[in-house]
């Protein structure tokens, strides 16, 4: 019940949204900050009130939705779930703070088209039955697509549609795997949608499901899906342009949570579903068997150096962001404690510093209306505030350790480097080439002498403030504390690698 | 003792929190040099307080920091002497350099702030000095490299400054780097990273099960990455470069970061990480750091610029440590450590000394650099500019007859010279130094090991350098007639807030202290149990006593050095640590390292004082060997001209290979599946052909509000693909 009421308050707040008079702007904003703080408090109850010692799901409501083909309407959180809810929910009330002064033209559609993406966020967080998963999933497709096409830069239109179309090819091929598992799941009448029965049914000795051949291709299929979401190399171009053209607010959206709904998903259906299928890409015995890896290893150093040469703020740490993902493939690929708790924190930290940074990008474009890196210098004597808040951000982002970005970066490669030593020693290239566009961009931006069509440039506002804190606050305590959140699910991710090797020692010793 | 190691952690920390709160709100901090200073001071008394309290056994305090499963991240404490030591040595050349910076500073925009980065450091210093482990250890030591990133580029208005912090960081980051792949080697075989025992094994106790000769190889690797995190930091060849040009930053900064504490990390790392050290990664530490030693001491002697003279002097001093604990003389290394840390602090303040007598307005940036105004933003590149102007207030060649215009700062660094030069008995720097002279000269003869003759050698030459490149700053500077009598006139003694630092530190250059501590085996060399004598070595087990030495009692050195032999007699095939002044190695290191200084201190006083010798005839007839040593052997050539550019250059072709190939395949795909689309539906207008995506965008939807279109077309086309998918399926289980 109390995760359905997370889920479907920023629905509920859309509604009201849609009937408040269109003019009543300042109250629009009221309401939806409202409506995503209700969330960003439950997610916060969740939090303490969540289990850490077991890995079963919590705060489960199963209730049946379209009898006919047995799907139901089933949510619950495990410790991923929980970890990726709260980003979410604490990512809510700072978009809306942040879209306060900067969405010019049609606040209401725009609220109630952030409400209902916010549901579609949570839900997929939640949903156990992969229907329903696969319902939320497409539902943070359409605001998003209006998001990016109404409100954003002026390639706008050829952005949103780019970003549409890629994530909608992606999803129809998991839409085709989704109902390739259905189908495989029993016999007519006893087919299931619901993940953890297929779960059980995809490991049980002799089923349909725990064929290796047919996991090889699901496996794929859903990964298509969710690599496009990622971004995972060569599925990664629609990323930048939607960044470069969206609003602040939905760029912070776009790197804190969505690209993390492709890691989700590897880990809640490749990985926990399709145990066989993940071995075939991850057991390092042949070049498939490299083959997640090296995606991960390519995402890292191909992203961080396409960062190094833009010279559009906002592109390049979209790029980072890109390299930055790389890091969570290469933890996941090593299927071992340390390298899938690497990965999920690496999830939970970028979504934080990324929005950190798309935040602070705005924050300069509100001002000078452009993001060309070059044209900058100097700025750090005239915005010293700013210019603090950005360092730690980067310090951050380029794996500081002592900051939260460098735990779940360092627990990735160190599972990582288990079981493929050459692409993480390679991989480690990304972590120079990180500190260097980073450090480069910061040079050009903040130091050296002033520029003079800056002279008057305003330093960074209270509001502009507010919605950066809780973020930086949050970048330093996990840096020191990070098993606030390692805590929430490593009950979980043992779990989850121990049933792996189970699997798949299992099916093997039966080869 | 939890309450003392608390409040040396916590003090420095707290002094910058305070500054960054009030800074987010705002509000400066008038008062943050008196907040700094006493938080240092007080963390400086604590570790006095420790070092008396310190059990002859280590104290590990440990919590868990990540647990995950089975494997838990433990962070702790780890106190023995060399921790002590360390910490007393980093807060009180801290306090010092507070209390200085407090007249140095005088006048500086960002005065406040200077004090709060100069806490974190210290801080993040302590902290890294503590650790029990491996991670702890990077955490502290990353925490540094970033606060001296931000004290290079204090004055970051500067070009050269702000060029110069990225390269420190960016250089120490390649070690790091490297670092962390060997911390991920030990990892990944031991399944934890603390180095002592506690609830579990450390890495020190799980290394004596290897054994074979795979397991050599690959502790071996391990070791020497983990030495490349101190390569980094501690600026061995060939990442050094950085070290130079981080004095772009406030001269305090260089005194305190870049020359006693952050600089010495990577020896202290090195030397921590002792048991570890097999035989052929102690031989490369050694061989990194006796090439240190005598590339730095080479361009030293032919710079100008008075900080980098030091700065050189620093690189070529830190090799000699490092050399050391390659050698296996773990304590010679860190008493070269402290007797430097004093003595080089006191180099490093004197010459801030020096710069702010002829700097009396307090503008220590901007005028000189006026010409750089018209310097284009977009010339900003990875490439950094070097070989720049030396800025007036630092050029020897405007110096001259200072002693009696500041005859403190005169005397101390005269002391300090003397003390670096090895100039014999009443100077620090002769013990530690002659410590490590014998310990690698007993090595050689131990094991009969041309390695290490060699690098005797090299080190021999090294300290003869040494010697006549700080006596020729000593003339250039302080001796002679003022070369620019218009600056000359504005020089003046400084104020006492940098005398007295400067007067602490040069009693702290004569050996009473030092002595203290590296004496009556207060520090003991942990086992090394992978260190084994070279096959053909001829180990001679009545080496150890010899009883030739010079009777040196009043110091207490022989005592010490007598216990530590009967000690450590036992194990010398181990080597573990096996110098002691009793040895005839130690007598020969002795005679030759005074006769060396001695004719370097002569050739100097030929040269730079009573000019009977010209420097300029000498740079002529050997033109090609001075252009090598001005020219720092060309490595900022070969890094800004090859590593930099062809980086840059990567990642150029990377982004046009994304924009053109890898989206250009996107888009055209795009366009491919649209025309298949329009040709089924019919729905696509095929007039407007401009752009490729573009056209789906500008038909199905047009931005006045006209939603209603999108989303009819938007669907279609969705139930379009999700009927061709269902086919497709179909298709599939037809064909399993």
């Amino acid at each position: 019940m109390l995760l359905s009421l997370m889920i479907f308050v920023p629905l509920l707040g859309m509604v009201v949204v849609l009937l408040l008079p269109r003019e009543s702007e300042e109250l629009i904003k009221r309401v939806t900050l409202l409506f995503t703080f209700i969330p960003l408090i439950l997610a916060v109850y969740l939090f303490i009130t969540y289990d850490r010692s077991t890995a079963a799901s919590q705060y489960i409501a199963n209730i049946t939705w379209i009898e006919k083909f047995n799907i139901n309407y089933h949510v619950g959180i495990d410790g991923l779930s929980v970890t990726l809810m709260l980003l979410t929910a604490l990512l809510g009330p700072i978009c809306v703070i942040a879209s306060w002064r900067n969405i010019e033209k049609g606040i209401k559609a725009y609220m109630a088209l952030f409400l209902m993406l916010e549901t579609g966020m949570l839900g997929f967080f939640a949903a156990m039955d992969l229907f329903l998963f696969y319902v939320f999933f497409e539902l943070t497709l359409l605001p998003m697509y209006f998001l990016i096409g109404v409100w954003g830069g002026p390639r706008r239109e050829y952005a949103a549609i780019k970003f549409f179309l890629y994530t909608l090819f992606g999803s129809v091929l998991m839409l085709v795997a989704m109902i390739a598992v259905y189908l495989a799941s029993g016999d007519p009448g006893a087919r299931t949608f619901d993940i953890p029965t297929l779960i059980a049914l995809a490991s049980t000795e002799g089923h349909a499901l725990n064929s290796l051949n047919f996991q090889i291709w699901v496996f794929l299929g859903f990964f298509i899906g969710f690599a496009v979401k990622v971004p995972i190399f060569p599925f990664h171009t629609w990323l930048p342009d939607a960044h470069v053209e969206a609003p602040t607010a939905i760029s912070v959206i776009l790197a804190g949570v969505l690209l993390k709904m492709g890691t989700y998903g590897l880990v809640r259906i490749n990985m926990a579903m399709f145990p066989l299928g993940l071995d075939r890409f991850t057991n390092g015995s042949d070049f498939w068997g490299y083959s997640l890896a090296l995606l991960g290893f390519i995402n890292i150093v191909y992203g961080s150096f396409c960062a190094l040469a833009q010279t559009d703020f906002k592109k390049l740490v979209a790029y980072s962001s890109i390299g930055h993902m790389g890091f969570v493939i290469l933890g996941l690929a090593a299927r071992n404690d340390t390298g899938v708790s690497g990965a999920i924190l690496q999830m939970f930290n970028h979504g934080v510093i990324s929005a950190m940074l798309f935040l602070l990008v705005g924050v300069l474009y509100d001002r000078a209306h452009h993001r060309e890196i070059n044209r900058f210098g100097g700025i750090g004597s005239k915005m010293p505030i700013y210019t603090g808040i950005t360092t730690l951000a980067f310090m951050a982002s380029l794996g500081l350790p002592g900051l939260s970005g460098f735990v779940g970066e360092a627990l990735s490669l160190l599972g990582a480097f288990a079981k493929y030593k050459t692409l993480t020693i390679l991989s480690t290239i990304g972590i120079v080439v990180g500190a260097a566009y980073f450090l480069w961009t910061l040079q050009r931006v903040f130091l050296g002498k002033l520029n003079p069509d800056y002279e008057d440039i305003p330093e960074i506002n209270k509001r502009e403030i507010l919605t950066l804190v809780p973020l930086g606050i949050l970048t330093i305590l996990l840096g020191v504390f990070p098993h606030i959140i390692i805590d929430m699910f490593s009950v979980s991710v043992t779990e989850l690698t121990n049933s792996l090797t189970e699997a798949i020692g299992t099916f093997q010793a039966n080869l | 003792m939890v309450v003392l190691i608390s409040i040396i952690l916590l003090a420095p920390l707290t002094a910058f929190a305070v500054y960054a709160l009030l800074g987010l709100a705002n509000k400066g901090n008038p008062r943050q040099d008196v907040l700094s200073t006493f938080a240092m001071l007080a963390a400086f008394i604590c570790s006095i307080l420790l070092f008396w309290q310190i059990d002859p056994k280590p104290v590990p305090l440990t919590i868990d920091w990540i647990s995950l499963g089975s494997i838990t991240f433990s962070m702790g404490f780890y106190l023995d002497s060399v921790t002590v030591i360390m910490l007393i040595v980093v807060t009180l050349v801290s306090s010092l350099v507070h209390i200085f910076s407090m007249g140095y500073m005088h006048g500086d925009p960002r005065y406040p702030r200077f004090f709060a980065f100069l806490s974190l450091f210290s801080f993040s210093m302590l902290f890294l000095v503590v650790s029990d482990n491996l991670l702890g250890i990077y955490i502290g030591w990353e925490l540094v490299g970033l606060c001296s990133y931000l004290l290079i580029g204090f004055w970051f208005e500067k070009d050269s400054a702000a060029n110069a912090c990225k390269k420190a960081f960016l250089t120490t980051r390649v070690g790091d780097v490297g670092m962390f792949v060997g911390m991920m080697m030990l990892f990944t075989k031991f399944k934890t990273l603390s180095l002592y025992d506690g609830a579990n094994a450390g890495i020190f106790t799980l290394v004596e099960g290897l054994s074979g000769t795979g397991d050599m190889l690959w502790l071996s690797v391990a070791g020497i990455l983990i030495f490349c995190g101190a390569v980094g930091k501690s600026a061995q060849v060939p990442l050094h470069t950085w070290l130079p040009d981080a004095m772009e930053g406030p001269t305090p900064v260089s005194a305190l970061i870049h020359a006693a504490t952050m600089v010495a990390a990577g020896v202290y790392l090195t030397a921590r990480m002792f048991p570890i050290l097999t035989t052929s990664s102690s031989l490369v530490i050694a061989y990194v750091g006796g090439i240190t030693a005598i590339v730095a001491a080479t361009i030293a002697i032919v710079r100008f610029d008075i900080k980098r003279v030091l700065a050189y002097s620093t690189v070529s001093q830190l090799g000699f440590m490092m050399l050391a604990i390659g050698a296996g003389s773990y304590v010679a290394g860190l008493f070269h450590l402290t007797t430097h840390a004093f003595f080089k602090a006191l180099l490093f303040l004197g010459s801030g000394s020096v710069i702010h007598a002829f700097h009396a307005m307090h503008t220590h940036h901007d005028e000189e650099h006026t010409d750089d105004a018209n310097h284009e933003h977009d010339d900003h590149s990875l490439v950094h500019e070097h070989g720049s102007e030396i800025p007036p207030d630092q050029d020897m060649r405007n110096m001259g007859g200072l002693r009696r215009k500041m005859p403190f700062t005169f005397i101390t660094m005269l002391i300090a010279t003397l003390s670096i030069s090895g100039v014999p008995f009443i100077f620090s720097g002769f013990w530690s130094k002659d410590k490590i002279l014998g310990g690698v000269l007993e090595r050689a003869m131990e094991w009969n090991s041309i390695h290490h003759y060699i690098l005797f050698v090299i080190a021999l030459i090294a300290a003869g350098i040494t010697a006549f490149y700080m006596f020729r700053l000593i003339f250039m500077t302080f001796f002679g007639e003022p070369k620019n009598q218009e600056m000359h006139e504005m020089a003046h003694e400084s104020p006492w807030v940098m005398t007295v630092p400067l007067l602490v530190l040069a009693f702290l250059s004569f050996p009473v202290v030092n002595h203290l501590w590296f004496n009556k085996d207060f520090v003991k060399p942990p086992m090394q149990h992978h260190i084994h004598a070279p096959e053909h070595a001829q180990v001679l087990p009545d080496s150890k006593t010899h009883n030739t030495e010079f009777s040196l009692a009043f110091l207490g050195v022989s005592e010490a050095n007598a216990a530590e032999g009967e000690e450590n007699g036992h194990d010398s095939a181990h080597g573990a640590d096996g110098h002691h002044g009793h040895s005839p190695a130690h007598t020969i290191a002795m005679i030759l390292s005074i006769i060396v200084a001695g004719f370097g201190i002569l050739l100097s006083w030929l040269f730079y004082h009573k000019r009977r010798l010209s420097a300029e005839a000498v740079s002529t007839t050997f033109r090609p060997v001075y252009n090598l040593f001005w020219n720092k052997y060309y490595f900022d050539e070969f890094y800004d001209g090859v590593l930099v550019a062809l980086t840059v250059w990567k990642s150029r072709l990377y982004a046009q290979f994304d924009g053109s190939v890898v989206d250009g395949i996107v888009n055209g795909v795009g366009t491919v599946t649209r025309d298949v689309f329009a040709a089924f539906t019919g729905f696509f207008d095929n007039s407007v052909v401009d752009g490729i995506v573009n056209r789906i965008a500008e038909v199905t939807w047009t931005i006045g509000g006209r939603i209603r279109r999108i989303q009819t077309g938007a669907i279609q086309t969705y139930l379009f693909v999700v009927i061709g998918g269902i086919v497709l399926i179909i298709l599939i289980f037809r064909v399993l």
